[in-house]
């Protein structure tokens, strides 16, 4: 990465880690004021759905970069649309949850 | 509403920290894939710690080859290059002289070894005219393509050039073994503190003249040559005493061409780095005070290369007959230096190659001469061991076909084989995990997603029109692209 520089990959990657942190605390007052009781296995779940998600597209474009385009958009398609109906029972899981607790 | 503020923004930048992390993620994954470091053998330094794949858990006793009889040395005649060669002088005599000898003669009135190896073979000798028809053809035709291809010639032909003739290096052996290994050996001669010693320094000092990979092997009967021996011409030999180690080299070729395969690649580029590296440890270990002599490529080899190398620890040999490596696949060449400087041999690996190539048949499905076998196991006995048989006659005939300007190679099953990709985190998860995994699910999930994500054009596409359309296996990288840089 940056071959030119060695001071813009390691920034970079602070810069990801910061991006993460945001998006996790983010994410902890969307389920907060959602009203969604989560625990340490429904947060690993969640992590896991996103690390995952980061690592398709990741994935994807590395095949992309290699100049296999067609291989790269598969790679992102196919693995992505399975990503997209497991993030849809993941949220529809904890939204109903939600709702039991709520009518408790 | 201070605190509604507060929360609407951690909530924003949440999101917003989100899509830009998931972009971050392609933005790192784009620059690995295309980062050129990431080709083995041509990152910063060819001692950079992520260029060795960790063999320890994968060494294994015995190597993966499997006997079956007696093993059987290969003579000159089974050598494909030695014995077109032997044809070759037959057939094309120099100035007036008529040939002594014609296809009109038939296979009864060739020379011995010759008559024997046709006799064997059915359909060989009809394969070698046809390559010799196509070889006409594909001269006459170069014009058509000399343009396209202009970087591409020139530049194979610059490699070609520390190959040919008086100023090749190394030179030759010009007598036995046994006065030429040692000619040169420093008198002084200083015992290494260990044999592990000695195979360290020796291969630090081959990753330093520029090699991608050094293993140690003992060196096998069976893996040396019978009945022709350079240096001293035709006869039967027994094996030197003093061969007892050889230092086995490998180098990849450019990537970026080899991928271009047939038309944009060449066999040279490898092999001249292989004959510097070996040219120059030959006269370091003489410089030792030990006996050495180099096995280089295109063909001045005493050895059979690729099991020697699986001997050294370097590889497994796949169904395209080449040596697969872990860091460089398929896109593997092979040298050697033979010495008796007391080494400690490298152990075989089991990465599970043989178990991929009886899934996989790319190569197979992708050679444009149908040259490799397509049986599911590895079961033709050749010289007491078995193997998937490589019709060398077929594969010369696509030498002779593509569009280049003289015999210059294919190499497409180097290309297209899976494990000849890139040392970066996609490639090295597949490299790492397929081999741990004893249920075998990862390969199959690997290979469906190489057959049907990634483009194969199919055997005859790669060759000249009107059998196909001159396609390459990958894009020629811009370097290679005449109309980039010139006007044509
Ligand atoms: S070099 Fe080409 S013709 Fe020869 S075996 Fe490989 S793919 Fe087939
Ligand atoms: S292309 Fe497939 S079958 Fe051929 S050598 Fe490579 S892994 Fe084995």
């Amino acid at each position: 990465m940056f071959s030119n520089s060695n001071i813009l990959g390691p920034l970079f990657w602070i810069i990801m880690g910061v991006l993460y942190m945001v998006f996790i605390t983010g994410l902890v007052v969307w389920l907060k004021d959602l009203n969604i009781k989560m625990n340490w296995w429904k947060w690993s779940l969640v992590l896991l759905w996103f690390i995952l998600l980061s690592i398709i597209i990741a994935g994807g474009f590395t095949l992309i970069g290699e100049n296999e385009m067609r291989a790269g958009l598969l790679f992102i398609a196919v693995p992505g649309a399975v990503m997209i109906v497991a993030g849809v029972a993941l949220s529809r899981f904890l939204f109903r949850n939600r709702h039991e607790k709520q009518n408790n | 509403m201070n605190k509604i503020d507060r929360r609407k923004f951690i909530k924003s930048a949440g999101l917003a920290g989100g899509a830009l992390s998931l972009a971050g993620a392609a933005g790192a994954g784009y620059s690995a894939g295309a980062d050129k470091d990431s080709y083995t053998g041509y990152g910063r330094t060819n001692y950079g710690e992520d260029q060795f794949f960790n063999r320890k858990p994968f060494i294994v006793d015995n190597p993966t080859y499997v006997k079956k009889g007696e093993p059987v040395r290969i003579t000159a005649v089974e050598d494909i290059f030695k014995r077109n060669g032997m044809l070759s002088r037959l057939m094309f005599s120099r100035g007036d002289i008529e040939p002594a000898w014609k296809p009109a003669d038939g296979i009864d009135a060739l020379p011995g070894q010759l008559r024997d190896y046709y006799k064997a073979n059915p359909g060989a000798l009809e394969e070698f005219i046809k390559a010799m028809e196509k070889g006409r053809a594909q001269r006459a035709n170069w014009e058509k393509y000399r343009d396209k291809y202009f970087i591409a010639d020139a530049w194979s032909t610059a490699h070609s050039s520390p190959i040919r003739g008086r100023g090749a290096f190394p030179a030759e052996p010009r007598d036995r073994p046994e006065k030429s290994d040692f000619r040169g050996v420093n008198k002084v001669k200083l015992e290494p503190k260990s044999p592990s010693h000695a195979s360290e320094l020796i291969k630090k000092i081959c990753y330093s003249f520029g090699a991608s990979l050094a293993g140690i092997a003992k060196v096998k009967k069976e893996w040396v040559y019978q009945g022709s021996l350079r240096g001293v011409g035709r006869e039967d030999y027994e094996v030197p005493s003093h061969w007892k180690y050889a230092i086995v080299i490998a180098v990849p070729h450019e990537w970026d061409s080899m991928y271009a395969n047939p038309t944009y690649g060449t066999s040279y580029d490898a092999y001249s780095k292989l004959r510097f590296i070996a040219g120059k440890m030959e006269v370091f270990v003489k410089e030792l005070g030990y006996s050495s002599r180099p096995h280089v490529p295109p063909t001045s080899y005493d050895l059979v290369m690729p099991p020697l190398a699986i001997d050294a620890g370097l590889g497994e040999q796949g169904r395209n007959g080449i040596l697969i490596t872990p860091e460089l696949g398929a896109n593997t060449r092979l040298a050697a230096v033979t010495t008796d400087m007391p080494l400690e041999p490298d152990k075989p690996i089991d990465i599970g190659v043989s178990r991929f190539c009886e899934k996989c048949k790319i190569c197979a499905e992708e050679c444009p001469g149908g040259a490799i076998d397509f049986s599911d196991k590895a079961e033709t006995v050749v010289r007491g061991y078995k193997r998937w048989k490589i019709d060398q006659n077929k594969c010369f005939t696509i030498w002779n076909s593509v569009a280049t300007s003289h015999a210059r190679g294919c190499r497409v099953c180097l290309s297209v084989c899976p494990y000849s990709r890139k040392n970066n985190w996609v490639h090295s998860f597949a490299r790492e995990v397929d081999p741990r995994d004893p249920t075998g699910l990862v390969a199959s999930g690997l290979l469906a997603m190489q057959k049907k994500f990634f483009n194969y054009p199919g055997g005859q596409e790669y060759l000249p029109p009107p059998d196909g359309n001159n396609r390459t296996f990958g894009e020629a990288p811009e370097w290679m692209k005449t109309d980039e840089w010139f006007k044509i």
